[in-house]
């Protein structure tokens, strides 16, 4: 479970503006919201990447603040991420790409065993073969692949998807949704993405932030019917309202 | 207040003018801060082996080029400021000595900084740019890797060491460039020369006193390029202003240090 209270963060500008929130265990939760609205700075602090002005946040009962940078590390081994600018190892090919979270946390796994891994994950987001190529000379959405690739090769127990289907076209990006969905298994997973038709087709639960603020949390049922005019007219993606 | 209040003007500028100063301590500190924060990862040997060895080579290796060529003019342009003063008072002796003096001291280890600063020092910023701004070293730091030990420490040892054994050869070769235009434009024979480097005037103080330099160089270099990287905002054009304020506070502090190693080591 992902508890989260009264989180403040300000760069320039506040860009949390106290954010209470809780991810069941086992929970797919879809955070919605307009550019800007701090969803990937709040994704940031659940991960204990970056440290909040004021505020708690607890995972699995663990209060991240309380924690050394140390102890950060090795909490962090928990977490699978696929950030929104990818994040690829320009230095390194999509193979070694994909394996270097087993290298790192699962020092006991065997050559072989890595490489099949990997094989695996790269026909999981249907990318056979492409272990050689590097990073650079992939096209948007098969680095967006790959980064999912990565995030879930160490099959962590919380994984966070910042627009895992961004720059994809709508059938990889139903697939890669539906990939998400069926390996989750018991894992918490947190997915921010704008490409609402498909996200709420595999979410539990969805929240909904502006300005630093969560204005809507509830079951993805409730999302949709929601009588919230922001909610409203972001999930039907309406022209005519308040945003 | 109008902006044309002639008060307003000299209030911004004062304003203006402490705020330069503040954000120029501001990156000193910051560089300072984490000079301290790498060599205690060097100094418990906590840093990534591989990767020292890929920037070694990166770095070191591929600068070849650019040192050979430098340096060998280098050597010949001190000659060309020395002829003068040689052809005027027959001093041909003691053309090697004035040569290597000015080269092993001075002209060596500075050049090669500045030519180095520019290919290495830059592309070392924008690595660790675009490090950040594709959130490269998030993903380190989310795998428990300590950005700091596995990126950081070991370009700064392979820039330093770059720049030392760099200036090993650039002495070399500047002085072999030395010889070459002293006999090409004075006729200074060989041996000549040879004898005046080696007559006793010069000695290994001075070759140190070169490397001791290009070991500060070194690290300036470093700490500059790696602190602009790493704190680069706002995407590519942020990873475009980042090095060049990284190149230019390298060559500043390159001098300013330059000045008071030379000082203090005489
Ligand atoms: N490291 C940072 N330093 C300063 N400001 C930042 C930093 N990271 C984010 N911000 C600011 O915080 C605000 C929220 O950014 P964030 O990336 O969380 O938005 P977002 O909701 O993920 O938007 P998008 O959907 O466009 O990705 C933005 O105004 C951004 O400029
Ligand atoms: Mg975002």
């Amino acid at each position: 479970m992902i508890a989260i209270q009264g989180l403040q963060k300000a760069f320039r500008e506040p860009v949390l503006r106290g954010i209470d929130l809780t991810v069941p265990k086992g929970c797919l939760y879809g955070l919605i919201g307009p550019g800007a609205a701090g969803k990937s700075v709040l994704l940031k602090h659940v991960v204990g990447l970056m440290r909040p002005d004021k505020g708690k946040i607890f995972v699995d009962g663990h209060d991240l603040l309380q924690m050394s940078e140390l102890e950060l590390q090795g909490f962090r081994k928990r977490f699978g991420i696929a950030f929104q600018n990818n994040a690829l190892f320009d230095h390194l090919s999509v193979g070694e790409n994909i394996a270097f979270p087993l290298r790192r946390l699962h020092k006991d796994m065997t050559e072989q065993e890595i490489q099949d891994r990997v094989d695996e994950r790269l026909r999981a987001v249907a990318l056979p073969g492409m272990q050689d190529r590097s990073p650079p000379s992939l096209s948007g959405g098969q680095k967006r692949r790959v980064g999912v690739a990565r995030a879930t090769v160490a099959r962590p127990p919380i994984l966070i998807y910042d627009e895992p289907a961004a720059g994809l076209d709508p059938v990889s990006s139903q697939k890669i949704f539906d990939l998400l969905k069926k390996e989750k298994g018991d894992a918490t997973v947190i997915m921010v993405s704008s490409d609402l038709d498909r996200l709420l087709t595999v979410t539990d639960r969805v929240g909904m932030m502006l300005d630093g603020k969560i204005i809507f949390d509830g079951t993805t049922e409730q999302a949709q019917n929601s009588n919230n005019e922001y909610v409203r007219q972001f999930v039907h993606g309406l022209t005519e309202g308040p945003l | 207040m109008s902006l044309a209040s002639p008060h307003a003007a000299q209030e911004s500028l004062t304003f203006r003018i402490g705020k330069n100063l503040f954000d120029m301590s501001e990156v000193a500190g910051g560089m300072a801060v984490l000079l301290v924060r790498v060599l205690w990862r060097i100094a418990r040997a906590n840093f990534d082996w591989n990767e020292f060895k890929t920037n070694m080579y990166k770095m070191g290796v591929k600068s070849t080029p650019i040192v050979v060529v430098t340096a060998l003019f280098v050597g010949a342009i001190a000659v060309i400021q020395a002829a003068p003063m040689v052809q005027q008072y027959g001093a041909y002796g003691l053309l090697g000595w004035g040569a290597g003096f000015s080269v092993l001291r001075e002209l060596g280890p500075l050049l090669t900084a500045l030519m180095i600063s520019g290919r290495v020092g830059a592309n070392n910023t924008a690595e660790l740019g675009t490090m950040v701004v594709t959130e490269q070293i998030d993903a380190l730091r989310i795998l428990a890797i300590d950005p700091l030990g596995f990126l950081i420490a070991p370009r700064l040892l392979a820039i330093v060491l770059t720049l030392v054994i760099a200036n090993i050869y650039a002495d070399a070769l500047a002085l072999f460039g030395a010889a070459i235009a002293s006999k090409a434009m004075l006729g200074v024979e060989y041996g000549v020369f040879l004898n005046g480097l080696t007559s006793g005037l010069l000695n290994f103080g001075d070759v140190a006193h070169g490397l001791i330099k290009s070991a500060f160089f070194g690290l300036m270099m470093a700490i500059a390029s790696c602190y602009f990287g790493l704190a680069v905002k706002g995407g590519a054009p942020g990873v475009g202003r980042a090095v060049n304020a990284g190149v230019v506070a390298s060559a500043t502090g390159i001098f300013i240090l330059d000045y008071f190693v030379s000082f203090i080591i005489g």
